[in-house]
């Protein structure tokens, strides 16, 4: 196919889906993002710790918005945002100094980590990209980004998901754990 | 229709089809109905080649075998094959070797017509005079005279489908299986092949 010719696309997209999957993706979305904004701006508002950062959002839409993705399984949950957070870190460490090389660096790099482990999560894209580009706060943190808030808001929005993904009589989550 | 041609024609699934059958499914399906079609054309030629090496010989061949030596008079065999009501049996020759096969066909073709003999002309020939019986021709013959030979045989892990390819261009209907050692393990005839896909 030539290289013009494969930007025409020609394929169809997928059915949407219907009013209770709708639904059960609101709920669960609220759910798994709740706990990780109350801690934030609640519990842990006057020190230095952070829980919630926008890659969570994306994160929310694949574990639960579209359940059966191989994309939003634990493994790639996990897996996605803490390899991709550890990339950030060092990224930022090495090259901080020339954020516009450290950006593309650390998402390009987070990428092809998570390719290779099997763990490919679009919002570790992010989780990379907020350990460069992030705020001051970000920064101070260092590797423990990867710990709090990455590995432990990401697990409190797993544990979400497979309560409210399962109680749907149509729904099942997860397909597989790793 | 052949096996073979499976793969071309069961694969009309339309792009409605698959969409329909999205919808059947609740929930978000990470996938485009291309993608899907592609997946599906070849998931089906993978299960096509399994399936087409899956069963072998020795799954489906018969094992205890009548055979006959290809010393002894053609008598021996027609009263072989009267016995077990078989209509072809594998030869074996003095070093225990199989080294044909003898069959009614082979009875048919060595009596003395040249057009082709069927068992009806040989009905005929001996109901219309006695004395030019075609089955007379066949006296004095030995077993090895008759025998189709070379021999064509199967080895134990032949795929079914190969047997019947093999049974079909060479228009036999049996085949002997041999094992490593090139000894007699068994027989397929075209029953055990219907058999088999039943």
């Amino acid at each position: 196919m030539s290289f013009f010719n494969k930007m025409k696309g020609g394929g169809q997209s997928p059915p949407a889906v219907g009013l209770s999957e709708i639904l059960w993706s609101w709920i669960g979305a609220f759910c798994g993002i709740l706990p990780v904004a109350w801690l934030n701006y609640n519990l842990f508002n006057d020190t230095d710790l952070v829980f919630v950062i926008g890659s969570f959002g994306a994160s929310a839409v694949l574990i639960y918005g579209a359940i059966k993705s191989p994309l939003a399984q634990p493994r790639n949950l996990m897996g996605g945002h803490i390899i991709s957070a550890i990339i950030g870190v060092a990224v930022f460490k090495m090259f901080g100094t020339y954020l516009w090389l450290a950006s593309p660096l650390a998402v390009a790099t987070a990428i092809a980590a998570m390719h290779a482990t099997k763990t490919l999560h679009p919002p570790g894209g992010a989780t990379a990209l907020i350990a460069v580009i992030g705020s001051q706060k970000i920064h101070a943190l260092g590797f423990y980004y990867a710990f709090i808030p990455v590995g432990v808001s990401a697990f409190i929005m797993l544990a979400v998901a497979l309560s409210v993904n399962n109680l749907s009589k149509t729904r099942k989550y997860p397909e597989f754990w790793f | 229709m052949r096996i073979s041609e499976l793969e071309y024609s069961n694969l009309n699934i339309s792009n409605e089809d698959i969409l329909e059958a999205m919808k059947e499914i609740p929930g978000y399906l990470d996938i485009t109905p291309k993608d899907f079609l592609e997946l599906y054309h070849k998931a089906y030629r993978h299960a096509l080649g399994r399936l087409k090496s899956a069963i072998k010989a020795r799954h489906i061949m018969t094992a205890s075998v009548v055979t006959i030596d290809e010393h002894k008079p053609l008598a021996d065999a027609a009263q072989l094959m009267a016995n077990f009501d078989i209509s072809g049996l594998p030869v074996i020759d003095r070093q225990g070797q199989v080294s044909g096969v003898i069959s009614d066909k082979d009875f048919l073709k060595h009596m003395n017509i040249t057009e082709q003999t069927s068992f009806m002309h040989v009905i005929l020939s001996c109901l219309d005079s006695p004395n030019k019986c075609l089955a007379r021709d066949l006296k004095g013959l030995l077993v090895k005279n008759v025998m189709s030979s070379p021999l064509i045989s199967v080895g134990l892990e032949t795929p079914v489908l190969e047997v019947a390819d093999i049974l079909e261009s060479n228009r036999i209907n049996r085949v002997p299986v041999l094992d490593q050692e090139f000894k007699l393990a068994g027989i397929i005839a075209r029953s055990d092949l219907v058999r088999a896909l039943s």
